[in-house]
């Protein structure tokens, strides 16, 4: 390794560390619901490692808990890691240059948080040639605290009684996730009258009430966007 | 399919899922550009699906619908999404949360 790219891996590692307070206790959380949702340490400590996808982990524990079908535990983790497809493209061209399992390793350590610091600070077509280490270096400092805060979780959780219904964590971390995306009027609309179906579709076989509730959320915001397209607000009510 | 076999398809499957939906536009190495009506669905598609998890499992606890103060899950919850509007932090509204259902029950 030259002493640019270790300059610039550095860097990375160094702009992702403030961002270790939250991701600390988020992965302890995770680790925490997965053991209380059912699954063995082993199963568990594959999931963090395979998936690591926090949201999408801890959005599939209350429908492994009520026993849903696999399809709709998979699409509801594919509508979650929605946004990623979003990173995905705004990062494609920084990447092109890479090989195949550069490419490959940076899309399986991409966080939202990384994400962020590297579009912030690497405009498109940007030509820094060490920019890729930077993300490898933010993406590592988060990958790792993950896993061991995950892992911590996971062992902890482990000898918590069942009595505290900690699986009542992964609903509200949940919440903690989704106030922040709810950014304007359509994207509330969206979100609220994904509720209000979810609740009226319950019943419903094979939890298909989840995903008629998901696309008239995504139909209502769209509908919203359309009408009132007035700027974009913070809007802070959520149910 | 046994427990231990659906926990570990669904493992690999999310596994393969979210590392699918990162390299989608990563890994062929392509220019090509989302439209604007599809990055709106994909911007609305994620708070609804939560959105859609979390209301069932605060106002349904034991799969009948009850929104009341007698609720305890509701209760908590409600008080989570103002702590989380409030305070932007996952912590606080995870412990702020648990003590509520808690100290209700």
């Amino acid at each position: 390794m030259q002493r640019a790219q270790i300059s610039a891996l550095g860097e990375g590692a160094l702009a992702a560390a403030p961002q270790l307070i939250g991701i600390v206790p988020w992965g302890m959380v995770a680790g925490v619901a997965m053991v209380a949702a059912g699954l063995t340490q082993g199963q568990a400590v594959a999931m963090s490692v395979l998936v690591f996808a926090g949201s999408a982990q801890l959005a599939v524990l209350p429908l492994f808990i009520a026993k849903a079908p696999l399809w709709v535990m998979y699409a509801t983790a594919l509508v979650v890691n929605l946004r990623y497809v979003i990173y995905s493209a705004v990062l494609a061209p920084h990447f092109e240059h890479l090989s195949r399992p550069w490419r490959a390793l940076l899309s399986y350590v991409m966080v939202d948080g990384v994400f962020a610091l590297f579009a912030g600070k690497f405009r498109p077509g940007d030509a820094s040639p060490q920019k890729h280490w930077y993300f490898l270096g933010g993406s590592l400092v988060m990958w790792t605290a993950w896993q061991i805060a995950s892992c911590l979780g996971i062992f902890a959780g482990a000898l918590i009684p069942r009595e505290w219904s900690l699986e009542f964590t992964a609903t509200l971390a949940l919440i903690a996730v989704l106030i922040p995306l709810l950014l304007d009027r359509a994207v509330v609309c969206a979100a609220l009258a994904a509720g209000a179906v979810a609740l009226a579709a319950a019943k419903w076989p094979l939890n298909l009430g989840l995903l008629a509730a998901i696309a008239v959320g995504v139909a209502v915001g769209l509908a919203v966007s359309r009408l009132a397209p007035g700027k974009p607000r913070r809007e802070e009510e959520g149910g | 399919m046994s427990e231990t076999w659906l926990a570990w398809t669904l493992i690999v499957g999310m596994g393969l899922v979210a590392f699918l939906t990162r390299a989608v536009f990563i890994l062929p190495g392509s220019h090509l550009k989302l439209p604007a009506t599809a990055e709106r669905v994909l911007r609305y598609a994620p708070a609804a699906a939560l959105m859609a998890i979390v209301v069932p499992d605060l106002a349904m606890p034991q799969g009948a619908l009850s929104i009341s103060i007698g609720n305890p899950k509701l209760v908590a919850g409600l008080v989570a999404f103002g702590l989380a509007a409030a305070t932007r932090s996952i912590l606080l509204t995870i412990v702020g949360g648990m003590l509520v259902l808690t100290l209700i029950r």
